[in-house]
């Protein structure tokens, strides 16, 4: 049944999603030719108009496609699941952990292609306003101070593959973090949506006061003056990404899964 | 054969508010039944328990002598009082969806019901009157081969002259084997299809009793009597 939720849930979200996406291309497209443009023309007063309302444009599309997609994912999760549409899904003869992946494994899934499609994006941006060689020698550099971002310090075919894993469970645990706020919110009889919230917030705090802690007693430990550079170190370690992200897919895939079968309360 | 439903000390509180009180009932297979009560009865919070929409305060319902679950799903075909379906699918898409997750779907039995409606099947669900989206949505409740058909008051939406042919949607497709558990207030429409009726009033039974027994021994219709049990 976990395949068919799946089907129905790409079914669903596909066309909105794909239409993002490509309106985030074309952007990038109609961008690319402006630079072209821009590249021979004389009028410099012009050119530094043109280059702001280029660089705006292109900014806030890729802005209003990365959070649209965003709120989407989470207003479709909710009506499909607490709204109307959720007498039919929890009327289904599946099981609550395949509705609970299947919707987490989708959204997961329409997330990396925005990510994928943002990054081909500043790619093919820096394409245009460099030359080959200086590109390449770039794109390397951009893809070497990714990799390190996601937290491989040391480049080599097992990190870069473990951070990518680490950097998947992190994102699918914010989008089970957001599931499970949703799913808290419908304990209150009133104020669903606003309880949703504040559990956001509540959990977000809490997730911040361990991170402190745990980066104190760590550098504790270490028997070292905690400086800035340090503090970016431990944070951005594949190790501790994927072990926060796994831990808290954990805490976040239990608390749906126990409001939804133990606690579901449809009005 | 145990009951197709069982319902023991069903209780379901909001806060202060007793919606159900205490419910038992029991429902035995192969009749139609009317869960008759006015608004706010709490016929509809019993229909969501039933169904694992709801979990009760306290007490326990059994579907096929199981709590609800993935089992009680696999036999229960339930019509909401509202539109489930996502409103940009087509009808078509709807039929596949329904013969995907229900093994007892009849697709040639939806087809029919289909266009004896003269619904098209390429149709969207949002280009559908309010009317038709529930006509649809009956179609997709009675294509099953269910143990138990669960209506929710399945003719207050539509006009007079289609309750005839929903009425008669239900009793010609459903499973003989099973149950039809219908709720609505309008008695009138539906009392010559009930095998027996439950009235429910402020969350009690307060009456379970068979169709032809009542206008046996009140002399009256079940809608006489329905008005004067729940006179104000």
């Amino acid at each position: 049944m976990l395949g068919k939720l799946m089907k129905y849930e790409w079914k669903a979200t596909w066309k909105l999603l794909v239409s993002a996406n490509t309106f985030m291309l074309v952007m990038t497209m109609l961008a690319w030719c402006m630079i072209k443009m821009l590249e021979h023309s004389q009028n410099l007063e012009m050119l530094g108009f043109m280059v702001v309302l280029l660089v705006a444009t292109y900014v806030g599309s890729i802005f209003a496609v990365c959070v649209g997609t965003t709120i989407y994912l989470i207003h479709r999760f909710y009506t499909s699941t607490y709204g109307d549409q959720g007498y039919l899904l929890h009327t289904l003869p599946v099981d609550t952990h395949h509705i609970i992946v299947a919707k987490g494994l989708v959204s997961a899934a329409w997330e990396l292609i925005n990510i994928v499609v943002v990054y081909v994006s500043v790619l093919v941006l820096f394409m245009a306003v460099s030359d080959f060689d200086l590109f390449y020698d770039n794109a390397a550099e951009i893809m070497r101070d990714t990799i390190r971002m996601l937290g491989a310090d040391k480049i080599t075919a097992f990190t870069v593959i473990m951070a990518l894993i680490a950097y998947v469970f992190s994102l699918f645990s914010e989008i089970l973090k957001v599931g499970a706020c949703i799913s808290l919110g419908q304990l209150s009889a009133n104020h669903k949506l606003m309880l949703s919230f504040a559990w956001y917030i509540g959990i977000y705090v809490v997730e911040q006061i361990i991170q402190t802690v745990y980066f104190a007693i760590v550098l504790a430990f270490q028997k070292r003056i905690p400086d800035a550079t340090r503090f970016y170190y431990l944070d951005s370690q594949w190790e501790t990404t994927l072990i926060a992200g796994i831990i808290s897919c954990v805490i976040f895939y239990l608390l749906t899964w126990y409001v939804m079968s133990r606690k579901l309360n449809l009005e | 054969m145990a009951p197709v439903v069982q319902c023991m000390g069903l209780t379901k509180t909001y806060g202060r508010k007793i919606a159900l009180n205490q419910i038992c009932l029991n429902l035995e297979r192969g009749r139609i039944i009317g869960l008759l009560g006015p608004n706010g009865s709490g016929k509809t919070t019993l229909i969501k328990i039933i169904n694992g929409l709801l979990r009760p305060t306290a007490g326990e319902v059994l579907i096929n002598g199981q709590r609800p679950g993935m089992e009680s799903k696999l036999r229960i075909s339930y019509l909401p009082e509202r539109t489930y379906f996502q409103p940009a699918m087509k009808v078509i898409e709807l039929l596949a969806y329904f013969q995907d997750f229900y093994p007892d779907f009849r697709m040639d039995r939806a087809y029919d019901m289909l266009a004896r409606l003269q619904i098209p099947p390429q149709e969207r669900m949002k280009n559908l009157s309010k009317g038709t989206k529930e006509k649809v949505q009956l179609i997709m409740v009675m294509s099953r081969d269910a143990d138990l058909y669960i209506l929710d008051e399945p003719i207050a939406g539509v006009d007079p002259a289609a309750r005839d042919y929903i009425l008669h949607t239900i009793v010609s497709n459903y499973n003989r084997s099973g149950s039809i558990l219908l709720s609505t207030h309008l008695i009138s429409d539906v009392e010559n299809i009930l095998d027996e009726v439950v009235f429910i009033k402020y969350g009690s039974i307060v009456l379970q009793a068979g169709a032809e027994q009542i206008r046996q021994n009140e002399h009256k219709s079940v809608d006489q009597f329905f008005r004067e049990v729940f006179a104000c």
